[in-house]
């Protein structure tokens, strides 16, 4: 039976760091399409309404037009329920409640390791 | 050519820089992510690195020119390069970002200057290991077997 590939949006601005995340994503076997900043992932997420939802949402904090934290809140105001992970460097608790406040369903430190992204996939019923 | 030694001093650097601190596991991680449809990432994610640290560089260097004492913009700007170190596993650079950071958040601007100066001396002792580093591998060549293949059938 084919398993059905999950889909994923990666949200992140520092093009190094998406390389290193889209070759993670890529061993696991996981689709990704990427947003460089909040503005476009919510651009992203609302194209997606209806015709198929992202499995996984992981948004990086600091990045230009639009951060992490309203991109997060703007993606929940649509009523979009898809797990969303931060993936941040900054992982002080108070970084971490300000995405859980905006609407995360849980945080991760950088960088994302294969190991990092299993956790991730088992914990969303996605592995 | 020795492949076989020039394998064993790429292998005996890379210990030593994970040693000394300059490296961390997330380098491990990084070349962990090679394959056949990217037999050379690492090498490639590198020198992103680096073509990346350094622009990030100047942009802190520019910044605590133009804008005296303005430690958000300064902290703004070391959290991208930051960012970048953890992508690689720059362990010391990055030890170094993170004193720049909490001088900015004592607003200690001669501690942001000391602590600076470390960056940049960190950045540039990782790249000439780390070219070091490819270029031995890059001598070695892929590894080859060293299976003899029995005559015939």
């Amino acid at each position: 039976m084919d398993r059905r590939r999950i889909r994923v949006l990666l949200v992140e601005d520092e093009e190094i760091n998406r390389v290193v995340a889209r070759a993670v994503l890529r061993a696991a076997g996981v689709e990704a399409d990427e947003a460089e900043n909040g503005a476009e992932a919510v651009r992203r997420v609302r194209e997606r309404v209806g015709a198929g939802a992202y499995d996984l949402i992981l948004t990086d904090k600091q990045m230009p037009v639009m951060d992490g934290h309203e991109a997060t809140r703007q993606i929940r105001a649509m009523g979009v329920t898809t797990p969303i992970v931060a993936v941040s460097s900054d992982s002080l608790p108070s970084d971490v409640q300000a995405f859980i406040t905006a609407g995360a369903d849980d945080f991760m430190p950088k960088p994302l390791t294969k190991e990092k992204l299993g956790c991730i996939l088992s914990k969303f019923g996605l592995a | 050519m020795d492949y076989a030694n020039l394998r064993r001093q790429a292998a005996s650097l890379k210990r030593s820089l994970f040693d000394q601190g300059y490296l961390d596991e997330q380098f491990c991680q990084v070349e962990d992510l090679q394959d056949e449809a990217s037999p050379n990432f690492a090498e490639e994610v590198v020198s992103l690195f680096f073509k990346d640290s350094a622009r990030l560089v100047t942009n802190i260097e520019q910044a605590m020119e133009k804008y005296p004492k303005d430690f958000n913009r300064w902290d703004a700007h070391m959290q991208q390069l930051r960012g970048s170190c953890f992508s690689i596993g720059a362990s010391k650079m990055n030890n170094e970002c993170t004193s720049f950071r909490n001088s900015c958040r004592e607003e200690n601007a001669e501690g942001c200057r000391r602590s600076f100066q470390k960056v940049k001396r960190e950045h540039a002792v990782l790249r000439q290991k780390l070219e070091s580093y490819f270029q031995l591998l890059r001598q070695a060549g892929p590894a080859r077997t060293t299976a003899v293949r029995s005559g015939g059938k």
